[in-house]
């Protein structure tokens, strides 16, 4: 049997898992789905076309799948396993493409993930973070207090965003980004080795980066970009980040923002 | 009998005071002790082991004492303690300690949070604090007396806020901000590093020194931050010109920071109990601080 509290109101036509516990005063939509060992804590919001995956957590005073401001009705949210959206997030439903969410990511207190916007695995998004519409953020990113994401732009795998960061274009992976506009200070060295990259690896993308990014990080030497991006006998990781920087560098049309 | 609303719900095992106030669709766990003429307007959650005390009025959508967004956490049964005549705006978060931290995270008196403030696992806030809005209180944090932050500022681990101090809007606060100065910055540009861009007249006006003690800790204050460099080689000429009172405690504070881990003090007790944990720690809590000295 569900563990529902008497106070919660739940839509008829919602699927619920036989386990799934929810909390007084919250509200679940017809069109949700929600999967086995989820936690739906007090005045919790869930509207739209919306998935939970399994073992979800979800605090009090969260909404998800809330129509985006423009949108006169919600669309489509699909949430992976395992992932714990804190207190007053917001995730709002995409309309063309739904908002995807992946794996064990750790949403915090008032963050807000954007409209058919997609977000990898294991993230951590620390309070306050803004994802914009149709944004995408890779696997294991961790985005500090008050950094955002601009509509439509990309956060690499194994980044990691400073407070207040604000991400316009598109950043690269492995790296520490800071700043307004962002800079790539250098390789993110202990998410790298705490995700279990190799010595050999690190190694590599430390001297790869001192290469593609001269001294303040904001621009891309374009000579180093050629030279690696050859291809021969390159370091897996290092013909990731090659690959990401040249494609940021092209839908940036050329004007040299990391 | 507390003053009822219809829907609302109160484990039974809840200790509320008789003349508190608890209003339409909040939500009150059952290891939660709420004291007299307490306010909880409409939609608060007050969960985990959480302490309030008298006369406090919090505002809608809060939620207080949840689990701690610390990797770390495992469930523990810690606690979140709240003194008396706070003001929380509207959806403040507070969130219990963890046993690495030192077990606790406490609020101290009359102090004012704006709405969206947010206060970490084991901060301690002392007394008569003003916290803006949205402002990002990470974990372990100290924030003195009568400090103020404004609006959107977001301090880092470990940091200590000294008595007096104000932290001008949208600031990212990295390490310890001196007792009784203006802290801020320009720019966000990468290279950006938020210092001390004055004194704080209106704290230390408030702060009920005597003149000579006013007039000191202004000598200090524009001694030691006249520029960066060297901030120790100051501190000790200071002292040796005997500086007393506020201006001695000043120069401790800053010698304090300097000894830390990036200016932060705290760091010192990054995986051990800090010092305020045995002095707020409630001996019938059941819990035992752990010390863990490396």
């Amino acid at each position: 049997m569900p563990r529902i509290s008497k106070h919660a109101i739940i839509e008829p036509s919602a699927e619920l898992a036989d386990d799934v516990r929810i909390g007084p005063f919250s509200y679940v939509g017809p069109d949700v789905r929600i999967g086995s060992g989820c936690r739906i804590d007090n005045n919790v919001t869930i509207v739209g076309r919306t998935t939970l995956g399994d073992r979800t957590r979800v605090f009090p005073l969260a909404v998800i799948g809330a129509a985006a401001p423009h949108e006169e009705t919600p669309g489509e949210c699909v949430l992976g396993e395992a992932n714990a959206i804190r207190e007053h997030v917001t995730i709002y439903s995409g309309i063309d493409s739904p908002t995807q969410i992946g794996n064990h990511n750790l949403i915090m207190i008032a963050s807000q993930i954007g409209s058919g916007a997609i977000v990898g695995d294991h993230g951590i998004f620390d309070n306050y973070v803004q994802i914009g519409p149709h944004a995408y953020v890779e696997d294991y990113v961790r985005m500090s207090g008050f950094a955002t994401v601009g509509p439509g732009a990309k956060v690499g795998a194994y980044s990691f965003v400073a407070g207040y960061a604000r991400v316009d274009d598109d950043a690269p992976p492995y790296a520490m980004i800071q700043g307004f506009p962002v800079r790539v200070r250098g390789i993110n060295t202990r998410n790298l080795q705490a995700c279990g990259f190799g010595k050999d690896d690190i190694h590599a993308l430390k001297l790869a980066f001192r290469e593609l990014f001269n001294g303040r990080g904001q621009e891309v030497n374009r000579g180093a970009l050629e030279r690696l991006g050859d291809g021969k006998g390159v370091n897996a990781h290092v013909r990731r980040l090659v690959e990401a920087v040249r494609a940021a560098l092209d839908t940036a049309g050329g004007s040299g923002d990391a | 009998m507390p003053s009822l609303s219809v829907l609302r719900e109160i484990d039974p095992a809840a200790r509320i005071a008789p003349d508190a106030v608890v209003g339409p669709y909040c939500v009150v766990g059952p290891d939660v002790i709420i004291g007299p003429a307490t306010v909880l307007t409409r939609r608060v959650t007050v969960v985990g082991r959480t302490r309030i005390g008298s006369g406090n009025v919090i505002g809608e959508g809060c939620v207080l004492g949840g689990e701690p967004q610390d990797l770390k956490y495992d469930g523990e049964r810690t606690l979140l303690i709240i003194g008396h005549r706070n003001r929380f705006g509207r959806d403040v978060t507070a969130h219990i300690g963890t046993e690495g931290g030192g077990l606790l995270t406490r609020i101290g008196n009359d102090n004012v949070f704006a709405d969206g403030a947010h206060v970490a696992h084991d901060c301690y806030v002392d007394d008569r604090v003003r916290l803006g809005r949205s402002v990002l209180l990470a974990g372990h944090i100290r924030v003195q007396t009568a400090a103020v932050i404004e609006g959107l500022s977001g301090l880092h681990h470990f940091v200590t806020v000294g008595r007096h101090a104000r932290i001008l809007r949208q600031t990212p606060v990295r390490r310890d901000v001196p007792p009784f100065t203006l802290f801020g910055s320009d720019t966000h540009g990468a290279a950006s590093q938020p210092s001390v861009v004055g004194p704080n007249e209106e704290g230390i006006a408030a702060a009920g020194l005597s003149a000579e003690e006013q007039r000191e800790l202004r000598y200090a204050l524009g001694e030691l931050f006249d520029e960066e460099s060297a901030l120790q080689t100051k501190i000790e000429q200071l002292v040796n010109l005997g500086v007393e009172g506020e201006a001695a405690r000043l120069c401790e504070f800053c010698n304090r920071s300097l000894q830390g881990v990036y200016g932060r003090y705290r760091e010192l007790y990054r995986g051990k109990m800090p010092p305020e944990a045995d002095r707020f720690l409630p001996p019938d809590s059941g819990l035992e601080p752990r010390r863990r000295l490396t």
